[in-house]
């Protein structure tokens, strides 16, 4: 109750400083229920993360967050759901990620208890998009969705392991820069939109070539594995591996171990692009050993309970679209300095979430980047006393 | 088949070569045609299995290779070794490699060590997605067709045992069945014929089967019936003379045992008459064969009519018959019966309107019913019928002691004829031919004589019969030729080289061939010609084998020998004789000279013979001479010359040499008369 109290205490005080309208439409904030149905385990740093950003925004903006943990099982996951939309006391808004389409009974189930729904991260695919349609046609009380743009991030990691290729002419015998691929896996939107980046930026550099695209579940041992093999093929093939493209930070870091395992050394034979800002994957930017990772979609945590808030205060997000689309951003040895201390310590707290609403008259448009980021990093010691 | 003690023995086993044929026949090549058409099924099945096997391992691996390809392509080796693995619980696969697209083996997995032919199979293995398509490596899987080598080995290990067995099966089957069907009915048939040939009756075949062999035991059955009506006949005419329906001497025998052990009263004679119908010949030869069997029978009949019931008429073949009568008192019934057969037969028979009166010769012999020489009854009759035959044609002899003593002479007679050859015991005498007008003598007739060393001399008359019936007559006609050739010989040295030998020729040697060959050579040996034989013949000679006898007196003739008639006018004396053959002298019998001059009848038949020897240019000889009455008769009919006791009786040849020496020395003064030892030799060749 006192941690509350000092969070919104806090939260007043960076609204009367910084921002006057902010504040306004903070103080105008009648309280918010959220539930937010986590489909990852506990300890697994993506969302985790996910969680702490919004509860983090939450606490800047007025809304009660509640976080119930599937454990990764989506049976478990579609009974929280459900659960939660047959409480009595039904919250307002309920958040869900449509991962393995787990999602879909729960919104359904949602939209006959009058319960609103988000979808974060993961929306409706397929055959789901095409029989519910967009947000708010079939199912009323579903919102809309809230998703990173992966795709781009993708495309961004490849670009950066090329350039980083051309730069040191790591060309093979044919003259081309082999580069392998490990994705999460084939099914998932955000693994799909994840390597279709990498494909784009692939297929704009005819120098180029992805010797393979493998799929290590998004683990950092079958990383380590699928890369051990490749490099090793490589090898036999006589070709000079340049870098290796990973969906996110666990595989990067299982490639940076099969690297180091096969005798390279990463950073200076070889470059590894990942994805996730996780604090491993800074420290080993910071050792010199990975390129770069990408993301900060965990913000999308926080970045929900800003659309919520603008919707709860009466500023539609779907005045622009129902389907807000956030970009990633790259940490690499440049930036890494402003974000570091922010990941590693999960001080999220530190972010103003109340400079991201939405202006009035500009519903639905926001600037989720990392510069805006940085820029509403409060001074750790400074706001708070 | 032949031997009755083996064929009883191999009757119920005969069937057994025939059915083991058919096994060894028929087993075999079943066998062989079973295993081979079950092995060629399973070699062809084999092959079958063996494109499948191939065929399901391509599938095996193409499958495989497919759902390697993304694990593979995508470096989840042990993704890769596990889907490998899981081909392996196939038994006939011996190992399987994935090899990426470097030739790197990926993974291997080996379900037993190396070592065992195998065959592999490579497969490429395509991965492919949306975008592209590639080989990302290839699939080779080894396996063995040694499970397939195993399972068709014990596949046709056990067609073997189940072809064997079936075929045992067969064979056992086919035993029990021919055995039953082929066997058994040969069995029954070969039982009935052993019994048929054991006691020459004829049982049938009790086979009932409606089959091929019920056919032939019905055929077989008929054949026996017909048979045993056959055998009956044989039987009978075994035992019967078919002309006349008589018993034949077959039945003889039986007939005798039958008087033995019928005779009830031991003290009963059997009377036993051998009947030889006399020139039984000369009937057939005038009336033709079919009038001679029309005799026989008739003669049959009347022998027949003339007996009783309990006598048993029996012919023994040609024209020989014997009626048995089983009980007379004595002998002279015996005889008396004989004498009334002899009756019964020599009634005249009509035969080409002509009436024939046979004539029969009876020889009786009688024996009491127990004698144990009943047997020898038809000899002892034989004997008896001899005597009449020589002695009294035409008559009835019983066999009496004087008859058996002459025939043990006879017997022992002609026994001792081959020691008289080797012996020297036959004399050669020669009894001189004058010349009735000057008493000169113009030849010898050779004699012979048997100096027999038990019996003394005997006479030809009794021992030339003996010598022709033990076919010696050519030995013994050398032997005179050979004697006459030295005589001749003899007589050349002692000047008288024109006195020439007479040798009697026997009718058999007539039909000898080489008998002018041997003369010749014979001569040349003695250095004498053949010219200074003369051969003396008798009609009965000619009659026999007219063609042959021309023939060899031509020859004999041409060697310059002459040709004598000897006996003239007691036999045929015919004319055409007299013409047809060569003849150069004739000799009139004694007995026509005999009872002149006494007997003019005589002295006209020898007038009439010396007119027509004189018309056909033949020299005349009259024989037994005795008287000089008979001589002044002779020369005054015209014969020329003479032979007979009045001149000179027969002596050895030296006794002639001496006496004509004598003769030379004393001139032509008389008459020597010289008396030989022997009473009465006369040539005898004729029966």
């Amino acid at each position: 109750m006192t941690v509350a109290l000092r969070i919104l205490l806090a939260v007043g005080m960076a609204c009367g400083v910084l921002t006057p309208v902010g504040c306004a439409v903070a103080a105008d904030a009648k309280p918010l229920n959220v539930v937010f149905v986590n489909p990852g385990k506990t300890g697994e740093v993506y969302w985790d993360m996910v969680a702490q950003t919004m509860q983090a925004a939450g606490r800047k903006l007025g809304v009660h967050v509640e976080v119930l943990t599937s454990e990764r099982n989506y049976r478990t996951m579609r009974e929280l759901g459900l659960g939660v939309v047959a409480r009595s006391d039904k919250p307002d808004v309920l958040i869900l990620s449509n991962e393995e389409s787990a999602a879909v009974p729960i919104l359904e189930a949602a939209d006959a208890a009058g319960v609103k729904t988000l979808l974060l991260s993961n929306t409706l695919i397929g055959e789901d998009a095409a029989r519910l349609g967009p947000p708010r046609r079939t199912l009323k009380t579903w919102l809309g969705d809230i998703t990173t743009d992966l795709q781009t991030a993708g495309a961004r990691m490849a670009n950066a392991l090329i350039g980083a290729a051309r730069a040191e002419k790591w060309q093979s015998p044919d003259g081309k820069i082999h580069i392998l691929g490990i994705g999460g896996d084939e099914i998932t939107p955000a693994s799909i939109a994840r390597n279709a980046g990498l494909q784009l930026a692939v297929a704009a550099a005819p120098d180029v070539v992805v010797d393979r695209m493998l799929f290590a579940n998004w683990t950092q041992s079958e990383a380590e594995q699928v890369t051990a093999n490749y490099l090793s093929w490589a090898s036999r093939k006589g070709i000079r591996p340049a870098g290796i493209w990973a969906g996110n930070d666990p595989m990067a870091l299982g490639a940076l171990k099969a690297i180091a395992a096969a005798g390279l050394a990463p950073g200076q034979d070889i470059q590894v692009v990942g994805l996730n800002w996780s604090e491993d994957a800074l420290r080993e930017i910071r050792a010199g050993r990975l390129l770069l990772t990408d993301g900060g979609h965990f913000l999308l945590g926080g970045w929900s309970i800003v659309l919520l808030r603008d919707y709860a205060d009466g500023c539609d997000f779907a005045a622009s679209s129902s389907h807000v689309e956030v970009k990633t951003s790259a940490i690499t040895r440049d930036n890494l300095v402003s974000v570091d201390d922010l990941i590693k310590t999960r001080a999220f707290d530190r972010i103003d979430f109340a400079r991201f609403r939405a202006k009035a008259g500009a519903c639905g448009r926001y600037d989720f980047s990392v510069d805006a980021l940085i820029s509403s990093l409060l001074v750790p010691d400074g706001a708070g006393d | 088949m032949t031997d009755p003690d083996s064929t009883g023995q191999a009757a119920p086993s005969r069937s057994r070569p025939v059915v083991r044929a058919m096994i060894w026949a028929t087993v075999p090549v079943l066998l062989l045609v079973q295993l081979l058409a079950s092995a060629g099924v399973e070699v062809s099945s084999f092959w079958s299995q063996i494109r499948q096997l191939d065929a399901r391992i391509v599938r095996i691996a193409d499958s495989r290779a497919e759902l390697i390809a993304e694990p593979l392509w995508k470096m989840r080796y042990e993704q890769v070794t596990s889907v490998l693995n899981e081909i392996m619980h196939d038994e006939t696969i011996a190992a399987a490699t994935v090899y990426d697209d470097t030739g790197v083996a990926i993974a291997r997995v080996a379900a037993r060590p190396a070592g065992q032919a195998v065959t592999e199979v490579s497969r490429p293995i395509n991965y492919s997605n949306g975008n592209m398509a590639v080989q990302a490596g290839r699939i080779a899987i080894a396996y063995s067709h040694a499970t397939l080598y195993a399972d068709t080995g014990s596949r046709l290990v056990l067609l073997l045992v189940v072809g064997l067995l079936g075929t045992l099966a067969t064979v056992v089957a086919m035993r029990i069945s021919a055995n039953i069907f082929i066997g058994r009915p040969l069995a029954v048939m070969m039982s009935a014929i052993q019994r048929s040939k054991q006691d020459g009756r004829a049982y049938p075949a009790d086979i009932r089967s409606s089959n091929e062999f019920g056919q032939l035991a019905r055929a077989f059955n008929a054949m026996q019936h017909t048979t045993s009506g056959a055998l009956d006949r044989l039987g009978h005419m075994a035992s019967h003379d078919p002309l006349t329906g008589l018993p034949n001497r077959r039945s003889l025998t039986e007939r005798l045992a039958v008087e033995r052990r019928d005779t009830g009263s031991s003290d009963a004679l059997v009377a036993f008459c051998f009947i030889d119908l006399d020139d039984f010949k000369g009937i057939n030869d005038t009336f033709g064969h079919d009038a001679g069997d029309k005799f026989l029978v008739c003669i049959s009949e009347r022998l027949r009519g003339a007996v009783e019931a309990g006598d048993w008429v029996a012919r023994l073949g040609g024209d020989e018959f014997v009626v048995i009568r089983p009980e007379v008192s004595d002998e002279d019934a015996a005889q008396a019966f004989a004498k009334r057969l002899l009756d019964a037969i020599s009634e005249p028979i009509r035969l080409h309107d002509k009436q024939v009166a046979p004539r029969a010769s009876i020889g009786v012999a009688v024996r009491r019913a127990d004698d144990p020489e009943l047997s020898h009854l038809p000899a002892l009759a034989d004997i008896a019928l001899y005597h009449v035959k020589s002695r009294a044609p035409g008559t009835v002899a019983v066999l009496d002691e004087v008859l058996q003593r002459d025939y043990r002479r006879r017997r022992d007679l002609e026994l001792a004829i081959p020691t008289g050859f080797s012996e020297r015991q036959f004399e050669v005498w020669y009894q001189s031919q004058v010349d009735l007008d000057t008493q000169d003598v113009v030849g010898l007739e050779a004699l012979i004589r048997w100096r027999h060393p038990e019996h003394g001399v005997i006479g030809p008359g009794e021992f030339l019969p003996l010598i022709e019936r033990s076919g010696h007559n050519a030995r013994l006609t050398r032997y005179v030729l050979t004697d006459a050739c030295s005589a001749l010989q003899r007589l050349a040295a002692a000047g008288k080289a024109d006195i020439r030998i007479a040798i009697n020729l026997p009718p058999s040697e007539l039909a000898d061939h080489s008998l002018a060959a041997e003369l010749r050579e014979t001569c040349a040996r003695f250095g004498v010609p053949a010219s200074s034989l003369e051969l003396e013949i008798t009609e009965g000679s000619l009659i026999n084998n007219i063609a042959s006898a021309s023939e060899t007196l031509q020859r004999l003739r041409r060697l310059g020998a002459t040709i004598a008639l000897d006996d003239f006018g007691t036999g045929y004396s015919s004319l055409a004789h007299l013409r047809r053959f060569p003849l150069d002298k004739v000799k009139i019998d004694k007995a026509f000279i005999r009872e002149i001059p006494q007997s003019a009848e005589d002295k006209a038949i020898v007038g009439v013979i010396a007119s027509l020897a004189d018309t056909l240019g033949l020299t005349l000889v009259a024989e037994g001479i005795e008287q000089a009455e008979q001589a002044q008769a002779m020369r005054e009919m015209g014969v020329k010359f003479g032979q007979g006791f009045l001149y000179h009786r027969p002596q050895p040849i030296d006794a002639v040499l001496q006496r004509l020496a004598g003769q030379a020395v004393s001139g032509k003064t008389g008459t020597s008369r010289l008396v030989a030892d022997s009473r009465s030799i006369a040539p005898e060749f004729a029966a």
